[in-house]
């Protein structure tokens, strides 16, 4: 079963994935946070750990170290500076004039987007094949 | 059981089962930073351990000798390792995603396959079992 809790970690982090690009395109025009200044690009970094689930598989040793989730380790703001529009009028336009909008490419999020369902289609069917192999070993002796 | 098509069957139903878990688990890890693609081997130490070609084993046929060889299943173990030819991506990743759903489907008919036979081996017990009359 080691196969579909896996899988289910590729979901989860690519469910997180999705969550930050969904943030990325809602706040593509923010200016104002509550840590100031213009909305950052949220990005998710991704992470392989061995999947433990049961004490057995620690005991077991190299075929658990080899076997790994994938975990989504933490979400970093990006650096990129702010793009500045010349907006006199807007109530968070400094001394000049410019107003600081958030550094977000609406065409790379949309392809982020896809990378991310596409890896979700992939581990659906990776856990769906395990299902069906262990749907299929009970039917040894029918 | 000293049965070595049931032995065989059931080695090859588990370690498929084991590969289908590190193929899943190369999936799952096909976006993470410096992961590197896995492989799960068992077909030629399976093939050592049924030795139907009599290689490994030593002849006994005196009854004061001890069996040697061709009893490998217990120390069967497949050997897992990171793709050798795993094409490096900019992160440092190796995983090729087409390739490994297609390895996974290979290796989900072949242990279905698998099923089927032990399931024929099976029939054919139970067809000596019942015709004693």
């Amino acid at each position: 079963m080691t196969g579909m809790s896996v899988s289910a970690s590729g979901l989860a982090a690519n469910r997180k994935r999705m969550a930050a690009i969904s943030s990325n395109i809602a706040n593509a025009q923010t200016t104002r946070t509550p840590e100031g200044g213009p909305y950052r690009k949220k990005e998710v970094v991704f992470g392989a750990e061995p999947a433990r689930e049961y004490f057995s598989d620690i005991l077991e040793g190299e075929m658990g170290e080899n076997i790994k989730k994938v975990h989504a380790m933490e979400i970093v703001s990006t650096n990129k500076p702010p793009i500045l529009k010349y907006e006199p009028n807007h109530p968070d336009a400094n001394d000049e004039g410019y107003v600081a909008y958030p550094n977000i490419n609406l065409t790379e999020e949309m392809a982020e987007m896809i990378s991310a369902s596409r890896s979700y289609e992939a581990n659906i069917s990776a856990l769906n094949t395990s299902k069906s192999m262990a749907m299929k070993a009970l039917e040894i002796g029918r | 059981m000293e049965d070595t098509t049931i032995q065989t069957l059931a080695s090859a139903l588990n370690f498929r089962q084991l590969r289908q878990d590190v193929i899943s688990a190369n999936v799952a890890n096909a976006e993470t930073p410096g992961y590197k693609s896995k492989v799960l081997e068992f077909e030629e130490a399976l093939a050592r351990a049924i030795d139907i070609d009599g290689l490994e084993s030593m002849k006994a046929d005196d009854k004061r000798h001890f069996k040697m060889g061709s009893g490998g299943f217990a120390m069967l173990e497949p050997s897992i390792y990171e793709d050798p030819n795993g094409i490096s991506s900019p992160d440092g990743n190796t995983v090729d995603r087409d390739q490994e759903m297609a390895k996974m489907a290979e290796n989900k008919i072949l242990y279905d396959a698998s099923v089927q036979l032990l399931n024929k081996k099976l029939a054919m017990l139970r067809q000596v079992l019942s015709d004693q009359r």
